[in-house]
């Protein structure tokens, strides 16, 4: 847990990376993301990344698979805080992140999942939420 | 100061191109200066043409910019390149995605009736790049964007100077 | 000096091993950030390659410090399996290339993130793959 401790802040999932992956670090966090998307039904997912010096294509497939999975289960994918060097390496590696929306900080994230999730429609549920 | 030697030509050739590393750099600072036209809002006149080297360096120096100013809109003007080829064409576009995993957008200006059916022609995948004829239509659309609106408060004032009127 | 260290490559830690040993003597070399992520990301992608797809996912990755002719500085990894060699290697160069077991991707992308790419391989008798990056 302590690889990417994973929050829950409202109607969303907050989780930051917080050193290198290994691939099977990388597939437990495709696993608990998903894990907890179906158990709190949250409607979106912030991927803090902005500890992270290096995504290859497997991390790189990686977050596309968070974003599928998100998808199906409900919920918005945005990645914030990817560092320039990594951003151009996945660029230049041809990788993309598909079905992944992206901001530049946790701030702007959670502004743009909120507006994601507004353009939905959700309608109130009875208590409010 | 000299140095003999195998070790001394090492040096010297070390430093040499330690310094056209640096001349490189300053170059290629100043061939794509970016610049912050609006809060938010930043601008890459390039101008001459665009090769690998040269997009690596200007692509660094705007993510760099994004980073530092938060802009969330990059207008790329490419008025001033002579020739948009594939090469060209995947630069840009290499440019747009990097931007965009940093959370900006890019407009590309300078468009021409030239380039735009050289791109059709080629055969790119453009979904997701917008691009405009001129800066200030670029500048309209990401004022839009912003949800910026420019609004003339009072007429226009004619400026006349008397050339002698520099202290009263 | 020739800086030159060995790692050798049959489970995923070692990946991790070896892209960071790359990543800590690009730094020493003076590449810079970006530099250091691409020099990373592609002895990732190699050293994975012979984790995943090589026959007892055994190899190695030497990483060395390179003196140019004209006084440039770079960085050299070689990468070497005993897996199964790559049949054709032009296709598994080609875009959008995609092997049902996997093997030989990534090659197209680390071709991009450096300056030279050598890939000695033949069928039954493993593959050795030599990336370099110059400093500029």
């Amino acid at each position: 847990m302590a690889r990417f401790p994973v929050i829950r802040l409202g109607r969303l999932l907050i989780a930051t990376v917080l050193e290198e992956l290994r691939d099977s670090d990388a597939v437990d966090l495709r696993e608990e993301l998903s894990e907890a998307l179906e158990k709190t039904g949250a409607l979106g997912v912030l991927l803090d990344l902005s500890a992270v010096e290096m995504v290859d294509s497997f991390l790189g497939r990686l977050l596309g698979d968070v974003a599928l999975c998100a998808q199906l289960l409900g919920a918005h994918t945005v990645v914030v805080g990817l560092r320039p060097a990594v951003a151009i390496t996945l660029v230049e590696l041809g990788l993309q992140l598909k079905g992944v929306h992206t901001a530049l900080n946790p701030e702007k994230g959670s502004a743009l999942l909120r507006s994601l999730i507004a353009r939905d429609g959700h309608a109130k549920r009875p208590n409010g939420r | 100061m000299t140095e003999s030697g195998s070790d001394g030509r090492t040096v010297n050739a070390e430093r040499q191109s330690a310094l056209i590393d640096e001349q490189r750099r300053t170059i290629s600072e100043l061939e794509t200066p970016v610049i912050q036209v609006w809060d938010g809002i930043l601008a890459l006149p390039i101008i001459g043409s665009l090769d690998t080297m040269r997009t690596q360096q200007m692509n660094e120096n705007l993510l760099q910019a994004i980073v530092d100013t938060g802009s969330e809109i990059v207008i790329l003007d490419i008025t001033g390149v002579p020739l948009v080829d594939t090469a060209v064409a995947k630069h840009l576009l290499e440019t747009v995605s990097a931007a965009r995993l940093l959370g900006a957008e890019v407009l590309i200006v300078g468009m021409t009736k030239h380039i735009a059916l050289t791109l059709v022609h080629l055969g790119l995948d453009l979904s997701g790049v917008t691009t405009r004829t001129t800066m200030a239509k670029g500048l309209q659309l990401a004022f839009g964007r912003l949800g910026l609106e420019v609004v003339r408060t009072r007429e226009r004032q004619q400026v006349v100077d008397s050339p002698l009127s520099l202290d009263d | 000096m020739v800086v030159e260290a060995s790692v050798g490559i049959a489970g995923e830690d070692d990946i991790v091993a070896a892209r960071q040993l790359a990543r800590e003597t690009a730094k020493g070399l003076g590449f810079g950030m970006v530099d250091q992520a691409r020099i990373a990301t592609a002895v990732s992608e190699l050293t994975r390659n012979i984790v995943r797809y090589a026959t007892e996912g055994r190899g190695n990755a030497v990483i060395r410090t390179l003196s140019g002719p004209d006084g440039r500085r770079g960085i050299e990894v070689v990468v070497t399996d005993d897996g199964p060699g790559i049949a054709d290697v032009e296709q598994v160069m080609q875009e959008g290339f995609t092997s049902g077991n996997g093997l030989g991707m990534g090659l197209p992308g680390t071709r991009r993130l450096m300056d030279e790419m050598d890939i000695q391989t033949a069928l039954g008798s493993g593959t050795t793959i030599t990336i370099r990056r110059w400093r500029r």
